[in-house]
């Protein structure tokens, strides 16, 4: 791919743009909960644009595009099975408990509710997450700059941490946040007459139908055999696994995402948050999945859109969005392009460099570090916590150049941690007899599960390190297993425990549980105003087109 | 004006206003029609954009502000 002139001016106008930003808000950064939390100030529209940009990174932007084209439309069932309706919940349901108990993240509510070490245990787990997560986004980009661009990977490397530096140090969680929607908005301009474009080329949709298998333009034909749909796995795993444990377990839980509507004004805001961003979220598809799409449709009727192999002599299919970009975009609007994606490796290091200094800062130093120090201190510690969240990213990156599984092995850190979590949470806030001790040893044995599960078990040659119980048609149906089975793990042993060990007294626990916080009604008529409307507009929206795709 | 730059909408106003224009002249440059007619379509989507979030960032609200 040979960039001119112009797609350079756009791709360095993009760089002045976020730390021009961060040079704006540097003087409003005062205390550290300015920094951490952008004083609880983020006006709506915001908050919702950076609750799904936070979700905006390099794994789902090449990632989703890539799941386009391996399994077709199945790949939307992380939206309309999965995310949206974990958005509602959140909204209607959890984030009263969130944004209600004043807590500044989620280990510091389940403080609240339980304990110390529950709390320790979960920011511990976290900050590592983040950390990885933050180091693969940094890893994909220097990749992606080297194979389409030919920039050195050093180079890429140092020059992107150093821009999510200059940005996160000077204006912390706000600039993090602002840059997001910027993000987003690239995003969506940016690839959208790439779909236009590709849908042209293929022949539009008659295009499409014709020249792509039938079995990847269906939602839920063939789900009754793993062995009949491209994905590998069955309705028990996908609504269980995916829609429930998983997609539950990530929005709601996910401190990354969650602490986008924690940011808001007031609660009815912080409630709106995550149920306006379903909406947009509805559409995504259409930007990061119609490409993958696209592609299978194009490689019918066309040379030269073949995918390359990857180092194990496997298809790569995370190189559909680049060759798409190089093939269809003409120079000028490919600047446009290659910036939405360096937007988004970029958007999802900062998020996971903000989500850590804040759990770092407030969950782990302040707990057992230096209690009662002044916020000056705390801001100067959140402050060195970002320098030192982007160098652990940098080394991670590099850590990551040595594994070429370590994409996967992402994405089963995440059911590892989140999966379990959101069992605690559902006890924590649902069942006033849930203990700490039953929290923390359910969250343990979860986590535990999860790792046994994926040593006993093998997909597409990976896992299976003790010994093989049982293999797997995909490793997307191998993690939706593991994330059900740690998951119920979890909830069993959390259960057990608590009919066993000491609860909280219930005055305790007033603000934290379902059944003994007073039910705050929305009498709010205007129905934009009202969470409760919006969710039944999104739900409808999603029920519908699970029906039209089936 | 420069208290204008402490609008998110207005920045990113900014942003694609300026991306728009240099797409729409570095489109009278494209000798080939097709590549041409990409930027200059892209380029008045995003200064349309542009137009409309600057427009909105003159609805002085003042949680809206950087």
């Amino acid at each position: 791919m040979h960039l001119h002139l112009i797609d350079y001016a756009i791709i360095s106008l993009y760089f002045l743009f976020v730390i021009g930003i961060g040079f704006l808000l540097k003087k409003r950064v005062k205390t550290a909960d300015d920094f951490l939390m952008s004083g609880r100030n983020i006006p709506l529209w915001i908050t919702s644009l950076a609750f799904i940009s936070a979700n905006l990174g390099a794994q789902e932007v090449l990632g989703m595009a890539a799941n386009g084209a391996k399994y077709g439309l199945y790949t939307a069932h992380f939206y309309w099975l999965g995310a949206v309706f974990a958005m509602v919940f959140l909204g209607l349901f959890m984030m009263p408990f969130y944004y209600g108990s004043k807590a500044r993240s989620v280990p510091e509510y389940l403080k609240l509710r339980f304990d110390e070490k529950t709390r320790t245990f979960n920011a511990l787990t976290f900050a590592a997450m983040t950390i990885f997560s933050s180091g693969i986004s940094l890893y994909a980009l220097a990749m992606l700059m080297q194979t389409i661009l030919g920039w050195d990977f050093n180079l890429s490397i140092w020059i992107a941490a150093f821009i999510v530096l200059a940005y996160t140090f000077l204006g912390g969680l706000t600039s993090a946040v602002y840059n997001e929607v910027l993000q987003f908005f690239l995003i969506v301009l940016g690839i959208a007459p790439l779909v236009y474009i590709g849908m042209q080329q293929a022949g539009g949709l008659h295009g499409i139908l014709a020249n792509v298998e039938g079995a990847k333009l269906h939602l839920w034909k063939g789900m009754s055999n793993p062995a009949d749909n491209p994905m590998g796995t069955d309705a028990f795993s996908m609504i269980f696994g995916l829609g429930f444990v998983l997609a539950f377990g990530y929005w709601c839980t996910d401190f990354l995402v969650v602490q986008r509507a924690m940011i808001s004004h007031n609660l009815n805001d912080a409630r709106r948050t995550p149920i306006i961003a379903a909406l947009p979220k509805i559409f995504m598809p259409l930007i990061v999945i119609a490409p993958g799409i696209i592609i299978l449709a194009l490689q019918k009727q066309f040379s030269g859109f073949e995918l390359p192999l990857n180092v194990n002599g496997q298809t790569d299919y995370n190189m559909v969005l680049p060759l798409l970009l190089s093939k269809l975009y003409p120079s000028g609007i490919l600047g446009v392009g290659i910036t939405a994606l360096i937007a988004s490796f970029m958007s999802g290091m900062a998020g996971n460099v903000t989500a850590f200094n804040t759990v770092f800062t407030f969950d782990i130093y302040q707990t057992h570090i230096k209690p009662n120090a002044s916020e000056k201190h705390y801001l100067t510690v959140g402050k060195a916590t970002t320098v030192v969240g982007v160098l652990l990213s940098i080394l991670t990156a590099y850590v990551a150049r040595g594994f070429n599984s370590i994409m996967d092995l992402l994405q089963l850190v995440f059911s590892f941690v989140n999966a379990p979590l959101f069992a605690t949470f559902l006890l924590g806030m649902f069942w006033k007899k849930s203990t700490s001790n039953g929290a923390f040893w359910g969250l343990l044995s979860g986590t535990g599960t999860a790792a046994l599960t994926y040593s006993l078990t093998m997909a597409e040659g990976k896992g299976g390190s003790i010994a093989n119980l049982h293999t797997f048609y995909s490793g997307t149906s191998q993690a939706f297993n593991i994330a059900w089975i740690s998951f119920s793990v979890c909830f069993i042993i959390t259960t057990v425990i608590s009919f066993f060990t000491e609860k909280k007294p219930e005055n305790q626990l007033v603000g934290l549980v379902y059944s003994l916080t007073p039910r705050q009604q929305d009498k709010n008529r205007i129905w934009y105003k009202n969470p409760l409307y919006i969710a039944i507009i999104v739900l409808v929206i999603t029920l519908l087109l699970n029906i039209l795709l089936y | 004006m420069m208290n204008k730059f402490f609008d998110l909408r207005f920045v990113i106003g900014a942003f694609f206003l300026v991306v728009g224009i240099l797409l729409l002249i570095y489109s009278f440059t494209n000798e080939e029609v097709m590549h041409a007619a990409v930027n200059r379509w892209s380029s008045i989507t995003f200064i349309v954009f542009a137009i409309i979030m600057i427009i909105l960032s003159f609805d002085k609200k003042p949680e809206d502000k950087l």
